[in-house]
């Protein structure tokens, strides 16, 4: 028997011994700059598109996208943006997608210091200058925009029992105890957004003995509730939103992080009716761009070129409101004005306004006293 | 080498050794692999990690919140199930066959359209909701509870738990309902004339303790296990709360990044390696308990003792029939569901009847994968985990009844619990080694179309295993002894020999296999972020998780969750075909 174990003990220990020798990442240069990699697979043919459950991608727009240009398509699908990321990182010595689809800005500069991305050879034109404010580099283009803020019920912030906040401080106030729900800026891309406005907020209010963590400290001692994403805290604690009328609604928080167009969106699909509201504190909105850019290491770059095209194009980016619920990235968009899609959507007036680089170097720092603050 | 070592050998042919240790190795290497590189991406050993499993954020709420859930899943289990098996296994039942497969059914659904299904029941118009119990909000009688006790969300506990208990009644009825329908009546007889047999507490004390109690231990201590690792029913019913394997589940895909979060890492192989430790407990305490089971069992015919105590008593029929009815509850649910829709606007909530649900479950009208290309890669990684863990299984199962009946007991039992290891992982763990580990350092799976397969063949090899080892030592040698003395071939020999004995278990066990993988979900939730393989419990997962301003995503769904159910119950239906084959013909 003691020989059956060591026989069995060499078998399984022996294949790892030179596991433990770290494997470094590939990350760009001093100047900044990528090596372009060998292709992960070998060419089928078929343009591999990682993203996450991205509306608009319908199988009627995927087979236009086929029948106009010859090119196969295939999904992979992660969670969300943060998902693409991680996806990346873990395949990035064999990449398997051709085009990344849904990163967004707090998310892009981290993709592009670990040269997840190769440049795109398309001549781009025709977007707004807005979109292309985060980053107008070659590696990544916008193709679709929203402002991440805070979103609340007015039936319950009605003056009475709740007043709307002037200031964030105003949310660790007593009648705000347990009222209030956001997604973690671990695993929610929307989290991460808003957290990250609230670091410019706090560094641009009048108080310079306080950051954003002491606020989301506080937060969190006046009984804010803390979910892994945005559909948890939207869907089951929200009670302004959709969620009330789903299958396992908490409705136990009058505010929480969205989009300023979300209550457009309530109103669209609610026969032009919500009680949802948004609240454009200067500072404390977030505008997120999605990405889409060509993946370092794919395989077929002319069909990701010409996907990357067709959805900048008028027919398929104009419509992103109703198919993608975002905003379209080309030139003079608007909101539609169906159902009162336009007229329910509040624009910030002034967005938090912080790098894509800061992002990147102090996200991981951010997440981390995030973490102490709120446990 | 000895002549002992070879001995050992003699009696197992090499083809079956190999798939020994295949099968450990499948088991063993993705683990180990992960945990190797969990160390090499954090530097901090495993035993280093363990030690720091307080300091991770969640953790310790995550173990005590899964040790008091799994230890009042299991309890209120026993206290359901036990009667529930007496009372099924002592007496005549009309429609036997219909009512074993109801009571198996909840086990093999999948745990995702469980969820959805007791969501629906909670929710306000569910059924619960309407007589007073909200179990969601937390409103009335609950909220009263979670008001005087300070207990925070006792409706998500006490749904979790019902789910749970649901979830594995069929665990007591499989253990401990072949037990009391085989007890020799004779015991009963002999105890009566004693003093000890007069009173019912007498005769549970020395008879019912003793032969019932290692078979719920073992249903009990697997019911505490499945109940531990729960991962989609806490997503779903229990939102505020994690599990040590919901939230692996949660952070996971971050982990084994070179330069990148490693801290998840570091909480990864801390949570991973302590779980794993506790697993393993449970798994050698489950094998001891099963080996003390499996001498009890075979000692009269079923029938026999059927007939000798009649058809049940009206409390029973009750009891036994209520039992049914609310085990289908959740299932009704998620097929009404899918043909209701809530609407809202100025004017307030309506619902209506709807099949729009069905008509963009059917079309795909949402960006996930078409429904039958998740149905086919639901239906082709099945199909491959049967065509791999069937055979694999009976060559495990073989050498271990073989090592058995040779005197190797110890060896035996050490092989049986190496077998078992991927049980002891959870589905989170065994995806996790997939992604963390394998994939890794060989990239090149990436592109392997039924690599979601091998994580399902790891999960259903030990159920494979369990199921063809009783069957094989059921087998007299009688058989291969005369077998012997007659001209045929290896095929024809090994055929009358053994084949012919196994297809029913063979195709119970094949019956378990698919669905086991069609509805499972943790591992695949890890694997599905590396790769385009979507099943069709991802996609039903996929799409209730997206934002529902359009009401008519619930709907849909639910219709995928039917498709699903409506698929698993007919690979269920093949199973109780067999065993209804293996009644009328009795090999």
């Amino acid at each position: 028997m003691r020989c059956f174990c060591f026989v069995m003990l060499l078998l399984f220990t022996a294949p790892l011994s030179g596991c433990l020798e770290t494997l470094e990442p590939i990350t760009a240069d001093e100047e900044g700059q990528c090596a372009v990699l060998d292709a992960g697979r070998t060419s089928d043919g078929v343009l591999r598109i990682l993203t996450y459950d991205i509306a608009a991608f319908s199988d009627e727009m995927i087979s236009t996208f086929t029948n106009q240009t010859g090119y196969d398509v295939e999904m992979i699908r992660v969670d969300d943006s943060g998902g693409i990321l991680e996806q990346l990182l873990q395949t990035q010595q064999a990449q398997q997608a051709d085009l990344a689809i849904g990163l967004d800005n707090t998310y892009l500069q981290t993709a592009l210091n670990f040269c997840l991305l190769q440049p795109h050879e398309l001549n781009l034109t025709g977007l707004s200058e807005t979109a292309l404010e985060p980053y107008d580099g070659p590696n990544a283009v916008p193709f679709d925009r929203g402002d991440v803020c805070l979103n609340y019920d007015e039936s319950r912030v009605d003056g009475t029992n709740l007043t709307e906040p002037t200031s964030l401080w105003n949310l660790t106030e007593p009648a705000w105890e347990g009222q209030t729900v956001f997604p973690s800026p671990v695993t929610s891309s929307p989290g991460r957004a808003f957290m990250s406005a609230t670091v410019d907020y706090f560094e641009n209010d009048e108080d310079n003995t306080t950051d954003a963590f002491d606020w989301w400290k506080a937060m969190a001692e006046n009984g804010a509730i803390f979910t892994s994403g945005w559909t948890e805290a939207y869907e089951i604690h929200y009670s302004g939103g959709y969620g009330a009328w789903v299958e396992g609604h908490l409705g136990d928080a009058a505010l929480t992080v969205s989009y300023c167009h979300s209550p457009g969106v309530e109103a669209f699909y609610g026969e032009n009716w919500t009680q949802s509201t948004s609240l454009t504190l200067e500072r404390s909105t977030f505008h997120q761009v999605e990405y889409a850019g060509i993946i370092n290491g794919g395989t077929e770059l002319e069909a990701a070129n010409a996907f990357i095209a067709y959805l900048l194009s008028e027919e398929v980016n104009r419509n992103m409101p109703e198919n993608n619920l975002m905003q379209s990235v080309l030139d003079n968009a608007t909101w539609p004005e169906t159902n009162g899609y336009a007229y329910h959507t509040d624009s910030p007036s002034l967005n938090a306004e912080i790098t894509n680089e800061r992002i990147a170097e102090e996200m991981e720092g951010w997440i981390s006293d995030w973490k102490t603050a709120t446990q | 080498m000895s002549i002992e070592w070879k001995a050992r050998f003699a009696g197992v042919p090499l083809i079956h050794w190999l798939a020994v240790i295949f099968v450990i190795g499948l088991g063993l290497f993705p683990i180990t692999l992960a945990l190797v590189r969990l160390w090499a991406v954090t530097g901090i050993t495993p035993l280093e990690a363990l030690i720091s499993v307080n300091e991770q954020p969640g953790a310790m709420d995550a173990f005590r919140f899964s040790l008091f859930e799994a230890t009042v899943s299991t309890g209120l289990t026993v206290v359901i199930g036990l009667p529930l098996a007496w009372a099924f296994g002592r007496y005549q039942w009309r429609n036997i066959r219909l009512k074993r497969a109801l009571l198996f059914l909840p086990f093999v659904t999948p745990p995702v359209v469980a969820a959805v299904g007791f969501l629906a029941l909670i929710s306000p118009g569910g059924v619960l909701y309407n007589i007073g119990f909200d179990l969601r909000s937390e409103s009335g009688v609950v909220g009263w509870l979670a008001a005087k006790t300070g207990w925070e969300h006792p409706g998500h506990f006490i749904a979790l738990v019902t789910a749970h208990v649901w979830f594995n009644l069929s665990l007591m009825i499989r253990f401990v309902e072949p037990v009391v329908a085989q007890v020799n009546p004779v015991w009963e007889e002999q105890l009566a004339l004693l003093p000890s047999g007069q009173t019912r507490l007498g005769r549970i004390q020395h008879l019912w303790r003793p032969v019932l109690g290692p078979a719920t231990l073992v249903a009990a201590t697997y019911t505490f296990f499945f109940s531990f690792t729960s991962f989609a029913l806490v997503k779903w019913l229990a939102p505020s709360s994690n599990t040590m394997e919901s939230l692996l589940g949660e952070i996971g895909g971050t982990a084994g990044i070179p330069g990148y979060r490693t801290e998840t890492s570091l909480a990864v192989l801390a949570i991973a390696t302590f779980q794993m430790l506790l697993m393993l407990v449970m798994l050698i305490l489950a094998g001891r308990f099963e080996r003390r089971h499996s001498q009890v069992l075979s000692m009269h015919h079923e029938t026999m003792n059927r007939e000798r105590h009649g058809p049940a008593s009206r409390r029973w029929v009750l009891f036994v029939n209520g039992i049914l009815v609310l085990l289908l509850a959740p299932l009704a649910t998620v097929v009404l569901s899918s043909f209701r829709v809530r609407t809202v606007n100025g004017a307030g909530v309506s619902s209506d009847w709807t099949l729009e649900g069905w008509r963009r479950a059917w079309n795909g009208d949402f960006s996930t994968t078409p429904l039958l290309e998740a149905l086919t890669n639901s239906l082709s990684y099945a199909f491959v985990s049967l065509l791999v863990a069937l055979p694999l299984g009976y060559a495990v199962a073989s050498s271990l009844v073989t090592l058995r009946q040779r005197g190797h007991q110890r060896a035996a039992g050490v092989l049986d619990s190496l077998c078992m290891l991927p049980l002891s992982m959870s589905a989170v763990m065994v995806g996790l080694g997939m992604v963390a580990g394998i994939l890794q350092w060989f990239p090149q799976m990436f592109s392997f179309p039924y690599l979601p397969a091998v994580p399902h063949i790891m999960l259903v090899l030990p159920f494979v295993i369990r199921l063809m080892v009783p069957a094989i030592e059921r087998i007299d040698p009688v058989y291969g002894e005369q077998a012997s003395l007659l001209p045929m071939g290896k095929v024809g020999f090994w055929w009358h020999t053994r084949g012919a004995f196994l297809v029913v278990p063979a195709t119970m066990a094949a019956s378990l296999c698919l669905a086991f993988s069609m509805g499972e979900f943790g591992a695949t939730f890890l694997v599905v972020r590396v790769g385009s393989w979507d099943s069709l419990s991802i996609l039903v997962d996929q799409v209730a998780s997206r934002p529902k301003f359009d009401p008519y995503v619930f709907p849909t769904a639910m219709a995928l969750a039917t498709i699903l159910m409506v698929v698993t119950l007919l690979v269920l239906s093949i199973n109780e075909s067999a065993r209804a084959w293996r009644s009328r013909h009795d090999v």
